[in-house]
C-alpha cells in the first residue's frame, strides 16, 4: 500500500463557545493517494466545504476550532505546523479553487500579475521567465491567444474563462494536491463540461491529485475514482465510483441516487427523501439520517454506527445494511 | 384540439442600452428575446431550457406582462394582454401566476404565512372575511403538504423547500389557468428538489393549469414537461415533445446540451461533445445563425443566413439549416433510453 498523500483522521470541527460547542464536522476520515481523484458529495450544510477548508486551515479560528483529529500531508502534520510553514505549503503543495471565480480573483490586478504572484511566492525566477511560465499556464488551461490576454483584467473574461484563470493560478507551482470546492456550480452546463475536461486534462499532464467537492454526483462521476458521501457532518459512505453507483450501502446514498432526476429516466414520479436536511450540529445522538431513513431501527437513534467495510474499497456507516451484508456473506 | 390557453406570437424584448454620457458611448442594446412564438393548451407543461442569458426568464416575464414586450403579442385565453389597460391587466392577473426561483427573496420576511398566501385572495376579493380567509389558507397549505398550523409563523422559520411550497400555495390561491415557474428548484438541495418537482407535477395534474417551467437542468425537465423548448441567445432553437427532444434532437445545440449534462451514473446516455468557446453576449448576437460560433456543423450559409424555426417532424421544429436527427451523433453510443410508454407523454 503506498503512502497516502493526504490523510485526515478523526477530524472534528466545532463552532461556538467551548462550553456549548456546535459540532459541524464529526470524526471525518479521508485519504487521498498521490495522483488520485477523490470526490466529496453532500447537500448544503453537510460539512463538505468545512472539511476541505480545514485541510489548509482556512476555517477562521475562532469562531471555529479543530477539536480533534489529525491531518497529515506527505507524513507532515498540518495541524501542528507553524503558520509560516503552512503558508509556504499553500499554493505550492496544496492549491485550492473556489466556486465563484469573480470574487476569488483580484479585480484590479491583471491576469499576468495574479498568476505571476502565485509563482513569485514560491519560486525564484526572472521576470521574463515568469512571463513565459504564465503564458505556458494560460495555454495549458485553454485560453486562446494567451500573449494578448496577459494584460487583461478579470472583468474582461467570462465566467468559464475566469475559472480557467483560477485553475492556472492553482496549478502554477505544480501542486501535488488540488482542492476544488464546487468549481463548476456557478457555470452553465456547456461551460461546466469544458472546465471538467480541463481538470481531467491538468491531472493527466501534471499528475496532480484532486479533491473535488460538489453537491452534484454527476460532476464527481466525471472526474473522480472514489467518492465520500457526507451528511450532517459525518462521512456516511466511502466507495469507488462504480460500487457507489451499482451498490450503494447507505440509505442516504441510495435515496440520493434515486432522487436525482436523470436524462434518460422517465419514471413519472421521482423518489423523494422525506423531511429536510438537519441544521448543522443539531443532531447530538445516533445516526444523523435517522429521522429521514426508511430502514431505521431502534439502535440507530441511540448510537452512531461506525464505518463497516463491505469490500476493499467500499465502506458505509449504517447499522442496518452492515448486518444485511454480514448475513449475506455468512 | 383544445383552444390554446397561451399564444405567444413573435414576442421580442430589447432592453435599451441606455444613453451614453458626454464621454461615454451609448452601450449597445440587449436583445433578450427575439421573435418567440408558441402555443400552450390547457393542462400542458412546457419547459423552457437554456443557459444563463438565453432569455428564458425574460420570456416568462413577458408572458405575464411583468415587463412590456418590445414586439409581438401574447394571448391568454384569446385575449391580447399586450394592449390591455392597467385595470384590465390587473383582472387578468387572476388567471396567471408566478413561482420564483429564490425562496428566500420572494417572501416578505415581515409577514406571516397566512398574510402572504392570502394576499392574492384579498386583492381579488375572493374571500369575504377573516374566517373564510383562514379556511382557504389552511386548505392551500394542506394541498402543498404543509400543516395548516404553520400559518401564523414567519417565513424565516422555514427551510428553502418549505418556502418554495409556500410560494406555490400563494400562486395557487386564485386558481389560475396559467402558472410560470422560473427555476423553482434550482436553489434547493437535491433531496428537496424531488419533493418539489413531485408536488408541482401532482398539482398540475389535479388542477390542469398550463404550466411554463423555466429551467437550465435538462434532467429535471424530463420529469415534468410534456413539451420542451430550447433557447439560445433569445431565440427558440428547437421545440418539440419531450420524447422528440430527448430521443431525436435535431438541433446541434440541443444535442450539445444533452451531452454536456453530467449524469450520476456510469454509462453516459449521450456521447460527450464539448462545445468550444463561450455563449456570445446578447449585446452582440452573431450574424446569421446565432449558434454558428460554437456549432461543430457550421457551414458558410450559417454565418450569413439565420435559419427559421421550421417544422422537422410533426410537432417538432428546429432552427437549423442542417437539422437532422442526431446530427452530432451524440446518441451514437446507443442510449439506454427508456422506451416504456409514459402515461404523461403526449403524441
Amino acid at each position: 500500500m503506498s503512502a497516502p498523500l493526504l490523510n485526515v483522521q478523526g477530524l472534528c470541527v466545532e463552532f461556538g463557545p467551548k462550553a456549548a460547542p456546535i459540532r459541524v464536522i464529526n470524526d471525518v476520515n479521508l485519504r487521498v493517494d498521490p495522483g488520485e481523484a477523490v470526490g466529496i458529495v453532500g447537500e448544503s450544510g453537510s460539512g463538505k466545504s468545512i472539511t476541505s477548508l480545514s485541510i489548509l486551515r482556512l476555517v477562521p479560528e475562532p469562531p471555529s476550532r479543530i477539536a480533534a483529529g489529525s491531518i497529515t500531508f506527505e507524513g507532515r502534520d498540518l495541524l501542528a505546523m507553524p503558520k509560516s510553514q503552512l503558508r509556504h505549503m499553500r499554493g505550492r503543495d496544496i492549491a485550492m479553487i473556489f466556486q465563484e471565480p469573480m470574487s476569488s480573483l483580484n479585480p484590479v490586478m491583471t491576469v499576468e500579475a495574479q498568476i505571476g504572484e502565485a509563482i513569485m511566492l514560491h519560486e525564484r525566477m526572472s521576470r521574463a521567465e515568469r512571463r513565459a511560465r504564465v503564458i505556458q499556464l494560460l495555454r495549458l488551461v485553454g485560453i486562446p491567444d494567451p500573449e494578448s490576454r496577459l494584460k487583461a483584467y478579470p472583468h474582461q473574461f467570462s465566467g468559464g474563462m475566469r475559472q480557467r484563470v483560477m485553475i492556472a493560478i492553482a496549478v502554477a507551482c505544480n501542486p501535488k494536491l488540488l482542492i476544488a470546492d464546487e468549481p463548476t456550480t456557478a457555470l452553465d452546463v456547456t461551460i461546466q463540461a469544458q472546465v471538467l475536461d480541463l481538470m481531467k486534462d491538468v491531472r493527466e499532464k501534471l499528475n496532480t491529485a484532486i479533491l473535488l467537492i460538489s453537491h452534484d454526483l454527476g460532476v464527481i462521476a466525471e472526474v473522480c475514482e472514489r467518492v465520500l458521501v457526507m451528511y450532517a457532518g459525518h462521512v456516511v459512505e466511502d466507495a469507488d465510483i462504480r460500487s457507489l453507483f451499482e451498490n450503494p450501502k447507505h440509505p442516504y446514498t441510495r435515496g440520493l441516487l434515486r432522487a436525482v432526476p436523470s436524462l434518460t429516466d422517465e419514471r413519472s414520479r421521482l423518489y423523494q427523501i422525506p423531511g429536510s436536511v438537519p441544521q448543522a450540529g443539531s443532531i447530538k445522538q445516533g445516526c444523523p439520517f435517522y429521522a429521514r431513513c426508511d430502514l431505521r431501527q431502534n439502535i440507530c437513534a441511540q448510537t452512531m454506527p461506525a464505518m463497516s467495510r463491505h469490500s476493499s474499497s467500499h465502506q458505509a456507516a449504517c447499522w442496518v445494511t452492515q448486518n444485511l451484508s454480514e448475513v449475506r456473506s455468512a | 384540439m383544445n383552444q390554446p390557453i397561451i399564444q405567444a406570437e413573435n414576442v421580442g424584448k430589447i432592453f435599451p442600452g441606455g444613453g451614453g454620457g458626454l464621454w461615454r458611448p451609448a452601450p449597445p442594446d440587449v436583445r433578450a428575446v427575439d421573435g418567440v412564438s408558441f402555443e400552450m393548451t390547457r393542462g400542458e407543461t412546457l419547459a423552457v431550457v437554456g443557459e444563463s442569458g438565453c432569455g428564458k426568464s425574460t420570456l416568462g416575464r413577458l408572458l405575464l406582462r411583468l415587463i412590456e414586450p418590445s414586439s409581438g403579442r401574447v394571448l391568454i385565453e384569446g385575449t391580447d394582454i399586450t394592449t390591455l389597460s392597467g385595470a384590465e391587466m390587473r383582472q387578468m392577473r387572476r388567471k396567471v401566476q408566478m413561482v420564483f426561483q429564490d425562496p428566500y427573496g420572494s417572501l416578505s420576511p415581515r409577514r406571516t404565512i397566512a398574510q402572504l398566501i392570502a394576499e392574492p385572495l384579498q386583492v381579488f376579493g375572493l374571500v369575504k372575511n377573516r374566517r373564510q380567509m383562514r379556511e382557504r389558507v389552511a386548505e392551500l397549505l394542506t394541498q402543498v403538504g404543509l400543516p395548516p398550523s404553520v400559518m401564523d409563523r414567519n417565513p424565516r422559520q422555514f427551510s428553502g423547500g418549505q418556502r418554495q411550497r409556500i410560494g406555490i400555495a400563494r400562486a395557487l390561491s386564485v386558481d389560475p389557468s396559467f402558472i410560470v415557474a422560473d427555476e423553482p428548484v434550482s436553489a434547493l438541495d437535491v433531496s428537496i428538489q424531488a419533493q418539489i418537482i413531485n408536488l408541482m407535477q401532482d398539482l398540475q395534474q389535479e388542477k390542469q393549469f398550463s404550466f411554463l417551467f423555466i429551467a437550465h437542468d435538462l434532467a429535471v425537465v424530463r420529469h415534468i414537461a410534456h413539451r420542451v423548448a430550447v433557447m439560445y441567445l433569445g431565440q427558440v432553437m428547437e421545440i418539440g415533445t419531450k420524447r422528440q427532444i430527448y430521443e431525436v434532437p435535431q438541433h446541434p445545440y440541443t444535442q450539445a446540451l444533452l451531452s454536456a449534462a453530467p449524469e450520476a451514473r456510469l454509462d453516459r446516455p449521450y456521447r460527450r461533445i464539448v462545445l468550444k468557446g463561450d455563449v456570445p453576449s446578447p449585446t452582440a448576437v452573431p450574424e446569421g445563425c446565432s449558434f454558428h460560433t460554437r456549432c461543430p456543423l457550421a457551414q458558410g450559409i450559417c454565418r450569413v443566413e439565420r435559419p427559421p424555426l421550421a417544422q422537422v417532424a410533426p410537432g417538432q421544429m428546429a432552427a437549423c439549416h442542417f437539422a437532422a436527427p442526431n446530427s452530432l451523433g451524440v446518441a451514437a453510443a446507443g442510449p439506454s433510453l427508456d422506451k416504456s410508454n409514459s402515461p404523461r407523454a403526449r403524441a
